[in-house]
């Protein structure tokens, strides 16, 4: 498998003070869905419109496709599609309208885009309001027309910045069937930046996480859970917890134990053994108990691990809204299959 | 610049105006209150049809160099006026298309800044040239109907009619290019909008397109004469009114307006083409 994307140590920096983007360097396969997983302001959207020739770079280089990005952005814009995280269609035009001329920007042949037009409409579930304006079409009809711009052309690597925010959980899940479809019949490499933890995880082949602008971590969604160290069993003393630290990090199968605000984190390979081990070793010393839960590794374990700190909920969907698309998603799947 | 390209954006263009009835019924609004408020109520040479036939020529070749009445000077002058005021909101409208997010979909295309540029600057041309050929128009018919009007006293040629219209064209064609390379370069609607009334009114002001030349002091005439809204207006009157009284052929006037154009082209492209390059 070749590379679709190289970047070697990219920076950008803003008013000549502000470094959104810190050496940044990774690769993508041709035919991955490689995501790009941050809080809002680390540096994702800096990082893709560098790698779309939007921005030019303070340092570093990079190549999509095999083409330099930096010396060939014309050529580029030709084999890349690109889904902005705003909607960019025209609103006083129809969805229609709106792809006859990004068929003509990007040079689909003549007799070919009344097709490609009307394929895509049927594919993107826009076919029954081709002919409206854009202006009457909901959020979701608009990021699935925005996703039909980016692919008008069938580019070899698409780029998606945050394609899903603001969408329900139907609707994300809707949209990453149709991103799943592409890639299946069409190879097509996909770079997507996210603060959807459950989207990365669900849905992307390898994972970046970035954080001020450096990627503090590479890999599969299940390569970064398990660097994680297995289960992590949260412990919440009721009062003073003097010996507590020390009492669980002698368990058998603890491998750390963290303490942050006066709750234990303690990781160890199988949770379900260790809690009546944990509460044992509690009692023995006298501490009473306020909870002690089991978590599974999940992204957002490996996210504190690499950067010191909670996913906050404000940066990404409620637990209901990733419960809902979570289920979407899966139901999805089996449908496909 | 590829063909395809530039016409799929003005096509874009040209579709985005048609289905806003609204603003091109407010840009008509403009120059017929011009015609038949200020036109019909500032049309002083009506005072001069006492005098005897020779010296109401005299004092009218003075006035408004061979003109009829002041009227049709001033109606020669409304379509430079009109190519000013018209082609105003073309760089505004790059200002929301930057704010919406619609240029920046073009320039993520292999869309060049020649192509985006010029099908701005195509489609953009297109009102103010169809506003200016409405005035003189309507201007004509005023006098039709019993009001003062547009006398056009001259024998107009072929020669001299591709002459008005290769002004009326360059006229639009070169504001569109300033007002064009203003919104490219520019941010915010109000800062266009502070510097674009910052030249507006500077260049009528400084244009015979309403003052008549007689009543222009020499110093402004002085600043008048390279005007390009002078040239374009004089290519006008020569050719409506005889051109025994000017310094030069229509000719003339038409190559410093070229010159204008072509100038205000290289600009705004250059500005436009840094607009839409990489941010570095």
């Amino acid at each position: 498998m070749t590379d679709a994307i190289v970047a070697e140590g990219l920076v950008k920096t803003f008013n000549g003070t502000v470094k959104a983007v810190d050496g940044v360097s990774f690769t993508v396969k041709e035919g991955e869905i490689y995501g790009f997983l941050g809080p809002n302001g680390a540096g994702k959207t800096t990082t893709l419109s560098l790698l779309t020739a939007v921005l030019g770079p303070t340092s570093g280089r990079a190549t999509v496709d095999g083409l330099d990005v930096f010396h060939h952005p014309h050529d580029l814009k030709q084999r890349i599609g690109l889904v902005f995280q705003e909607s960019t269609a025209d609103q006083d035009l129809t969805g229609r309208e709106n792809l006859e001329m990004a068929a003509a920007l990007f040079g689909v042949a003549l007799r070919e885009t009344p097709r490609r037009v009307d394929e895509l409409l049927e594919r993107l579930a826009l076919a029954d309001s081709a002919d409206r304006l854009v202006k009457t079409y909901s959020g979701g009809m608009r990021r699935r027309l925005e996703l039909a711009v980016g692919i008008i052309h069938s580019p070899r690597v698409l780029f998606l910045d945050e394609p899903t925010l603001g969408l329900d959980p139907q609707g994300r899940a809707g949209f990453w069937k149709i991103i799943s479809d592409l890639r299946k019949d069409h190879g097509m490499t996909v770079f997507v930046t996210t603060h959807y933890l459950d989207e990365a995880d669900g849905m992307c082949d390898r994972i970046a996480i970035i954080d001020h602008g450096k990627i503090v971590a590479e890999g599969t969604p299940s390569e970064l859970k398990d660097r994680v160290g297995g289960d992590v069993v949260t412990v919440r003393p009721l009062g003073k917890s003097d010996g507590l630290e020390a009492a669980l990090h002698a368990l058998p199968g603890v491998t750390a134990v963290a303490v942050q605000d006066g709750t234990f984190r303690v990781k160890c390979p199988s949770g379900d053994v260790l809690i009546p081990k944990v509460v044992a070793a509690a009692s023995s010393l006298g501490i009473g108990l306020a909870s002690v839960s089991l978590r599974r590794p999940s992204l957002d374990e490996v996210f504190l691990e690499f950067t010191g700190r909670e996913y906050r909920e404000d940066e990404g969907p409620t637990a209901t809204d990733r419960a809902v698309f979570l289920t979407r998603l899966q139901n999805s799947r089996r449908g496909q299959r | 610049m590829n063909f395809r390209r530039w016409s799929a954006l003005t096509k874009r263009e040209l579709l985005k105006l048609a289905r806003n009835p609204a603003a091109i019924g407010t840009s008509l609004l403009l120059p017929v209150l011009y015609l038949i408020l200020f036109g019909q109520g500032f049309s002083f040479t009506s005072f001069l049809n006492s005098l005897p036939p020779a010296q109401r020529t005299a004092e009218l070749d003075q006035l408004v160099l061979g003109a009829p009445d002041y009227f049709s000077y001033f109606a020669a002058g409304m379509v430079g006026f009109v190519s000013v005021t018209a082609t105003l909101f073309i760089g505004a409208n790059v200002i929301f298309d930057k704010l919406f997010g619609t240029l920046k979909r073009a320039a993520a295309t292999p869309a060049t800044a020649t192509d985006i540029f010029g099908a701005r600057l195509v489609a953009g041309s297109i009102q103010p040239v169809g506003l200016a050929f409405l005035v003189l128009g309507l201007a004509i018919l005023l006098g039709d109907v019993g009001l003062a009007g547009l006398h056009v006293t001259a024998q107009v040629t072929v020669v001299g009619a591709a002459e008005v219209v290769a002004a009326i064209l360059l006229l639009s064609l070169m504001f569109a290019s300033l007002f064009l390379a203003l919104g490219f370069t520019i941010d915010q609607p109000q800062t266009y909008f502070a510097v674009v009334n910052t030249i507006n009114l500077p260049v009528l002001l400084t244009s015979a397109a309403l003052y008549p030349w007689g009543q222009m002091p020499a110093w402004l005439q002085s600043i008048a004469s390279y005007n390009p809204v002078t040239l374009a207006v004089e290519v006008l009157r020569i050719n409506f009114f005889g051109g025994s009284l000017y310094p030069h052929p229509a000719a003339v006037y038409l190559l410093g307006l070229v010159g204008w154009a072509v100038a205000l082209f290289a600009i705004a492209t250059f500005l436009t083409a840094r607009a839409l390059a990489p941010k570095t």
